[in-house]
């Protein structure tokens, strides 16, 4: 009997319904796709709840708890403190006075000594001293004048001189009625005119909405929780497979890796899925119950509940599938469920933690944050559900946000799904024994090129030596650039060198093209895609953000033009162009580069290591806002770093690019901020000219064909062979 | 049926040296054949039939199955070859009649076919009595029965076996032989290793034996045993012979 041969994705179906039969029937499955969520969000509203419920009902015990002690003393101490108890028997019931007036109400007569005494302790909130003619005064024509002190000790009531001031006014009023009776006034005198507020038809009480702060928090929890749900699919989906010893006999299959990830991931994905909406029933159920919790006064209203619970749905179906995505791809590698367990764990805390980026004010406003894998599902969830933001003009509209998120997951999940699949056709990964393993500090074996895992290591380790520097390094630029380029590129690149022991001649790409043509011609192909890059860049920035830039980066500018002014032009080219260009290019077009593109790498994985390495490279920068530029010129590099096979013409293109500011002023005629050029320069520019971006167009081209041209029937030796020749 | 001519797979060490796992493998078995390969630990058995299933790319010579090379037709080979390893497990969760169904879906069964199909390798491995327990209450040789019936599910004509009854007794090891008997009967191409030669000694039509990624000896019992002596004292000569690997 010969099978026949299945449709494109029969096999992927096949994994999938046989897994997902798997997967329902592991209880830890069950249990976080279906009990932690129903579980989870009536536990935060019965807490948020109670602790509302106890937050009003503390501040409720305290209004109701207010007390004023009155220590009196003086010659007419006793008759003042008779009147002022006489007025107290009748509190106000409207106005201020009424809600300024003290719970408890203790009035005494007391020594001079012990009333200050009482009012140093705190026994005492107010001294008063009454002194002879006071109550004359008070009932006849004049003015009654008492001195009063606050006590400098007391802790309890801080609205103990809001409760004074409230009972001075009763006395006085009540003094006033007794004057306008001893003079035979009717009551009406002293009121001529009494207003009522009532409510007009129709009026609606307005209450406090705790929906928009609800409403990121859950929306976090949700984004949490949808990612734990692909947890202990993807650990049984291919480590569990590793374990069971069941792998071999699916990679028997008769159809492609390609599929049996596809599969793989259909189920996770389903499961996933599965946990989105369990977490959505449950919170649909728990806010309809937990609205009946809150104290009076208070909603969960949001700005637009059915459109923006639309756009939640979807935007989170895009993270489900990232989710699943990442957690197949991080477990992929590992030989069993526990190994497993151990590598994602750390992801997802990661990736939580990338996901709380959407809750920060000043961050959750940007609009370009929906490309951020975890992070942007929230934003734009939150701008759909609570509307535009008040820390961040929300400049695009949130189609088009949801539009850029769907974008982004789905890009990296194919990207992810490829790289996983590829994991799985690595014969390293797949038959890795106990042996294989890493032991603690032991150095691991010599290899030509870097892991993959190892390829982003000198970048993190780079930016954690950055982060924790930052307090002690230099702020002269002339410093501060060589320090930041050895601590954050060249101190981890020359550890992990000397810990991996790769070859550096394969890895870094130390070698020039062959032949004297084909040196200049990549060299100066280099040189102009370079230059036009630069100015490309800044056109695309202008387009995308404005004028408007963010302190940081005119800090970084200005610093950067104080470094023009100040030193000669050699000394600014060496440390803005050249440092930088040699030693980022040795990590990320040679190290990293290398690492994700492998030793022979196919085509597909030559541009998805580039694509990462750009990636990587324009995270470190850590300036958002220089995201696309530095991305641009990461791409570009790693381009040209594959194409020639040297890092050389990646070098002179990163330097050349970062060299444009040096060359504009110089064409600008040394007039920084003077003209177009010179604007361009320092960043201030607010328009290009069309020339000048025709130029710069013309220029890549130009250069483009040029290396294109070096690199036709190019003969990669054996000891430098670059990646992505195969 | 299944041929391997030349076959060389080095690859890295765990100290960042090349390992020559398979050095100049060649061996063939015919339809209706069933060959035994015999080797110790680490002398390229496991490698060499990780290579034939695909499993594995050659680092240079050829592993042929039904006509299809495992490396310029991967998909060929799984079609033709039925595989079993020596890690081989079963998921804990599926019953065998489920396991079986879904490799069956895998290599394009119709449903029908798929159906009479399953019923029929649960006759043949006698699992009737547990088609439809949850494999993870079954004993080792009914897992083991359930993993040969999954490498048969789309009837191929060759069969490679990596230690098949490592992990069974003796009753599960002679009731899994006895169905390897019958499958050769059948007109199947059968290469299994192991490492019990006592239990294949007489049931085998030929043995090649590897040591240090060579083969070392090969030929019929009659060929290898000498002087009324058994295979394993066939082996140790061969080995002995070949020196260090």
């Amino acid at each position: 009997m010969m099978a026949a041969p299945g449709g494109r994705f029969t096999a992927a179906l096949a994994i999938a319904r046989r897994d997902l039969v798997e997967f329902v029937r592991d209880r830890r499955t069950l249990f976080v796709t279906l009990l932690l969520p129903m579980v989870t969000y009536p536990i935060v509203a019965l807490s948020s709840a109670l602790g509302l419920r106890t937050a009003v009902s503390d501040l409720e015990a305290k209004a109701a708890t207010s007390t004023l002690a009155v220590a009196v003393s003086g010659a007419e101490a006793q008759p003042f403190v008779v009147r002022m108890r006489a007025v107290a028997e009748t509190p106000p019931t409207a106005g201020p006075a009424a809600a300024d007036w003290p719970a408890t109400l203790e009035i005494e007569a007391l020594q001079d000594g012990v009333a200050a005494g009482a009012l140093l302790t705190g026994v005492a909130d107010v001294w008063v001293e009454a002194g002879a003619g006071t109550l004359a005064a008070l009932d006849g024509d004049g003015t009654a004048t008492v001195s009063a002190r606050l006590s400098p000790s007391r802790d309890a009531d801080p609205g103990a001189e809001r409760h004074w001031e409230a009972l001075v006014r009763a006395v006085s009023a009540d003094a006033l009625r007794r004057r306008a009776a001893a003079a035979g006034l009717p009551d009406g005198f002293l009121e001529p005119l009494r207003v009522t507020i009532v409510d007009a038809p129709g009026t609606v009480v307005a209450t406090a909405s705790i929906g928009p702060t609800l409403a990121a928090s859950v929306l976090v929890l949700l984004a949490v929780l949808t990612l734990t749900g692909a947890f202990y699919p993807a650990i049984d989906a291919i480590a569990g497979e590793k374990e069971r010893g069941t792998i071999e006999t699916l990679l028997m299959a008769p159809c492609s890796t390609g599929q049996i990830v596809l599969g793989k991931f259909l189920a996770v994905f389903v499961v996933t899925l599965a946990t989105l909406a369990a977490n959505v029933l449950s919170i649909a159920l728990t806010a309809s119950a937990a609205v009946r919790m809150l104290p009076a006064g208070m909603s969960m209203a949001l700005a637009d509940l059915g459109g923006g619970s639309l756009v939640t749905l979807v935007a989170f179906i895009g993270l489900a599938a990232l989710a699943a995505a990442t957690c197949l791809a991080v477990t992929t590698a590992s030989k069993s469920g526990k190994e497993a367990q151990n590598t994602l764990t750390p992801v997802i805390l990661l990736v939580s933690a990338l996901a709380g980026t959407a809750m920060l004010p000043g961050l959750r406003g940007n609009p370009w944050l929906s490309l951020v894998p975890f992070a942007g599902q929230i934003v734009v969830s939150r701008a759909a559900l609570v509307g535009p933001d008040a820390d961040g003009g929300a400049a695009l509209p949130v189609v088009a946000m949801l539009g850029l998120t769907l974008l982004s997951a789905l890009t990296l999940t194919w990207i992810l799904l490829k790289g996983t699949a590829a994991m799985l056709t690595d014969e390293d990964i797949l038959f890795r024994g106990p042996d294989a393993a890493p032991r603690g500090l032991a150095r691991p074996a010599r290899r030509k090129v870097p892991s993959v895992a190892q390829g982003a290591i000198p970048v993190v380790a780079g930016l954690a030596l950055v982060w924790y520097a930052q307090g002690i390094g230099p702020d002269d630029m002339l410093l501060a650039i060589p320090v930041h380029q050895a601590v954050a590129v060249v101190l981890p690149l020359i550890a992990m060198l000397w810990w991996q022991r790769v070859d550096p001649t394969t890895t870094l790409g130390l070698t020039a093209p062959r032949g004297r043509v084909r040196l200049v011609t990549s060299l100066l192909g280099a040189a102009l895609v370079g230059a036009g890059l630069f100015v490309v860049s800044a056109a695309v920035m202008l387009a995308l953000q404005g004028t408007e830039v963010s302190p940081a980066i005119r800090s970084l500018s200005q610093r950067l033009v104080g470094l023009i002014r100040e030193y000669p032009w050699w000394v600014s080219a060496g440390l803005m162009a050249l440092l930088p260009a040699v030693a980022e290019e040795l990590l990320y077009r040679g190290w990293t580069l290398a690492a994700f593109a492998g030793e022979s790498p196919s085509r597909p994985r030559a541009a998805a290591a580039v694509v990462a390495q750009a990636v990587l490279f324009a995270v470190a920068h850590l300036l958002p806002e220089r995201f696309p530029a530095t991305l641009a010129l990461g791409l570009a590099a790693g381009i040209v770093r594959i194409a020639t096979g040297s890092i050389l013409p990646a070098i002179v293109l990163h330097a050349v690019h970062n060299a444009m500011p040096l060359v504009l002023v110089a064409l600008a005629g040394g007039g920084l901020a003077d003209g177009d050029l010179g604007e361009l320069a320092i960043g201030t520019a607010t328009r290009l000219p069309p020339a000048v971006l025709a130029g710069a167009g013309l220029s890549i081209a130009i250069g483009a064909a040029l290396i294109a041209a070096a690199v036709v029937g190019r003969r990669p030796t054996a000891a430098a062979e670059p990646p992505g020749t195969r | 049926m299944i041929e391997v001519r030349d076959l060389v797979k080095h690859y890295r060490g765990g100290d960042g040296g090349i390992v020559r796992a398979v050095d100049g493998v060649s061996l063939a078995v015919e339809a209706g054949e069933m060959v035994g390969l015999l080797g110790a630990n680490g002398a390229g058995t496991t490698t060499t039939l990780r290579v034939l299933a695909t499993l594995l790319r050659p680092t240079a010579g050829t592993a042929l199955v039904a006509g299809c090379d495992s490396s310029a037709d991967p998909v060929g080979v799984r079609r033709r070859l039925g595989y079993v390893s020596a890690t081989t497990g079963v998921p804990d969760r599926l019953t065998p009649r489920e396991i079986l169904t879904s490799f069956g879906r895998l290599h394009g069964l119709a449903e029908t076919a798929l159906t009479d199909r399953v019923g029929q390798l649960i006759g043949q491995l006698g699992l009737a009595s547990c088609a439809d327990r949850p494999a993870g209450r079954l004993s080792s040789g009914q897992r083991q029965r359930v993993s040969v019936g999954r490498a048969l599910v789309h009837d191929p004509p060759a069969l490679v076996l990596d230690e098949p009854t490592s992990a069974l007794d003796v009753i599960g090891s002679r009731d899994l032989l006895d169905l390897l008997t019958t499958l050769r009967a059948e007109g199947r191409a059968i290469l299994l290793s192991t490492h019990r030669l006592h239990e294949i000694e007489h049931r085998c039509d030929r043995f090649v034996v590897i040591h240090g990624g060579r083969v070392v000896a090969a030929g019929t019992r009659a060929e290898l045993v000498r002087d009324g002596g058994e295979l394993e004292d066939a082996f140790f000569a061969a080995v002995a012979g070949a020196g260090a690997p």
